[in-house]
């Protein structure tokens, strides 16, 4: 009965809906609903409930490639291992230091550059092509370029830096542990901002120029237009770009497998790279299971708590 | 006061010319590499612009002949990895798999999203946020369930795993804009079909779609870069030039601390060339469609 898209009990969430026979217009129409929303349901529930219910198994348990024949239930103690081990708690640190500094970037140089295309400069069209390319290509292909221009001993970085005289010799700047961040975090902005950039673009683009006519109208300077119009108005895309970037931050792998390998000492291994290692070089599923869990709560909580910025902002804004 | 009006219309031009030096400068950075001599690549300080040019890093990948110089070093095996020589069957790959996912989005995607978008029905709003809210599980944390399943299946080191996973984390944004989409499209045209006696399939097919041409290109355009660009997914799936996307084949060549980066080069330029064709070809849908859906409230 629950099955046939109508029964005879109006349902909370359709208000609009008629009871009606199970032969007519309506029940046709819901089959049709089922048949074309089905597909992309399931396909999406076999690739995500199932290996979520199979990480949390697998948590659970001691797994470990050397000893594929037994896979005993150990409760907690994977979590409890993984959270205590140091390389965890160093691991996250890494990576909300990546997040502190990529968001806020990302999303500040987006708006500026938004301002930049949306200024109708005679560059502006080759601009608008142009800022398109570094989002185009693969993220280990960019970098693979920026860690050829890093490289110590040949990189352009080190050329440019050697040519106008300062530095006396070339730096290994993707072997020392916070320079080599800092070379991963340029790469993934660099990567990042052409989207933010068209994201705010559109805001901007979607702004009524009659509120700026009427700014100016009543005297308000640049600074105050920004304050007042721009920035309040182009805050449900801010946090889409901030809920987006963080996500990204959070899960970073590309960059850093073609980069550094998570060196050097572990100064670039964050929370995925880490996962990796555990699972592909260290092989021990178990632990990379409920580390996978865990990082998968924390991106949970990560968005829910944005989501709910959101909603009060909205109002706010409202 | 003319001086100062100058000097205010020149300051976007400076910051514009900035910005295409920051974004331009990596690519110009990796084109040159591609056509020089490993000697001219490895000069310190670099030749700026460029003393000698040549095509052999090129003619190694397309034909596997040793550029000069390399041989006579005596590094010839260690410098020049074969494996960048599998380029080509990768970007053949790739295009293949990245097509079909486009493909599979924009039928199953588009059904889907105008469902989503128009009807209602039992279960749509909890089945719609399932769908989005399924992209928000890290890649890394199924990896080791995804290697399971597509052996399970029997999909290890074949095209069709890929196509199945990129499939599935590219639906719920190709869902998410097309529903968004939809919900703008006026549903008049559709009302006067269905009193023609159309049915929705119909009605879709020969109203809607038209009409949204652009966003379904747009999608396309979005599922066919993500699957292109994939990395992690491509890495755990394929094991061999069977069905190992490029991504793989020159991340795993260029962190070879041996191999000669000319070579790398040829590659990474050979790599960037479709997805950058895509991206300028389907420019306007892309911006156009970003605009439409993310102000949209």
């Amino acid at each position: 009965m629950e099955t046939k898209g109508d029964g005879g009990v109006p349902s909370p969430f359709l208000p609009r809906m008629r009871p009606v026979a199970s032969s007519g217009p309506r029940y046709r129409e819901a089959r049709y609903a089922y048949a074309t929303v089905l597909p992309v349901v399931l396909l999406v529930a076999l690739f995500t409930l199932y290996p979520f219910a199979f990480a949390l198994v697998t948590s659970l348990r001691e797994v470990v490639l050397y000893k594929p024949w037994s896979q005993p239930f150990v409760g907690l103690k994977n979590y409890l291992d993984v959270v205590r081990s140091e390389f965890f708690s160093t691991s996250w640190q890494h990576t909300l230091t990546f997040v502190a500094g990529a968001v806020p970037l990302a999303t500040l140089l987006g708006f500026g550059v938004a301002h930049l295309l949306n200024a109708r400069t005679a560059l502006t069209p080759f601009l608008n092509v142009t800022i398109l390319l570094p989002w185009a290509i693969p993220t280990v292909i960019s970098g693979i370029i920026w860690a050829w221009i890093f490289n110590s001993s040949y990189g352009a970085f080190n050329g440019a830096l050697y040519s106008l005289g300062l530095i006396d010799s070339y730096l290994p700047w993707l072997s020392r542990p916070r320079s080599a961040l800092l070379c991963v975090l340029f790469a993934h902005v660099w990567k990042e901002v052409p989207l933010t950039s068209i994201l705010y673009l559109a805001a901007l683009q979607a702004i009524p120029e009659e509120l700026y006519d009427a700014a100016r109208v009543d005297g308000a300077g640049a600074p105050a237009v920004l304050r007042r119009i721009t920035v309040p108005l182009v805050l449900p895309t801010t946090l889409i770009i901030v809920v987006y970037e963080t996500m990204v931050g959070i899960v970073t792998f590309d960059l850093l497998y073609v980069m550094t390998g998570g060196g050097p000492a572990g100064a670039t291994s964050l929370i995925s790279y880490y996962l990796y290692n555990s699972m592909f070089v260290a092989f021990n599923f178990g632990q990379g299971a409920a580390l996978a869990v865990l990082l998968a709560i924390a991106l949970v909580a990560f968005i829910a708590l944005y989501l709910r910025l959101l909603r009060s902002e909205e109002i706010y804004v409202t | 006061m003319r001086r100062r009006a100058a000097l205010r219309a020149a300051i976007p031009v400076l910051f514009g010319l900035g910005l295409a030096a920051y974004i331009l400068a990596p690519f110009v950075w990796v084109a040159l590499s591609s056509i020089q001599p490993e000697r001219e690549l490895f000069r310190v300080p670099p030749h700026w612009v460029p003393r000698q040019l040549t095509v052999d890093n090129y003619r190694f990948v397309f034909t596997g002949r040793f550029p000069a110089g390399y041989e006579q070093a005596g590094i010839a095996r260690g410098r020049i990895s074969e494996k960048a020589r599998d380029a080509l069957p990768a970007l053949r790959n790739s295009t293949i798999v990245a097509v079909s996912v486009a493909l599979v989005n924009l039928v199953l995607g588009t059904l889907a999203a105008y469902t989503f978008s128009r009807l209602r029905f039992r279960g749509a709003g909890p089945l719609y946020s399932f769908v989005l809210a399924s992209r928000l599980l890290p890649p890394m944390a199924v990896a080791i369930p995804y290697y399971l399943i597509v052996n399970r299946l029997g999909l290890l080191d074949r095209y069709a795993a890929l196509i199945l996973i990129h499939t599935v984390f590219t639906l719920p944004f190709t869902v998410w804009f097309l529903t968004v989409y939809f919900r703008r499209v006026p549903p008049d045209l559709e009302e006067a079909a269905f009193v023609d006696g159309c049915t929705r399939l119909q009605a879709l097919v020969r109203i809607v779609v038209p009409v949204a041409a652009p966003a379904l290109a747009a999608a396309t355009a979005f599922s066919f870069m993500f699957s292109y660009n994939d990395f992690p997914f491509a890495l755990f799936v394929t094991s061999t030039i069977r069905s190992q996307t490029i991504p793989v084949i020159v991340a795993n060549t260029a962190i070879n601390p041996d191999v000669s980066f000319g070579v790398v080069a040829v590659t990474v330029v050979l790599t960037m060339l479709p997805p950058v064709i895509f991206a300028l070809g389907f420019r306007h849908y892309i911006t156009r469609g970003l605009i439409t859906v993310t102000t949209t409230r």
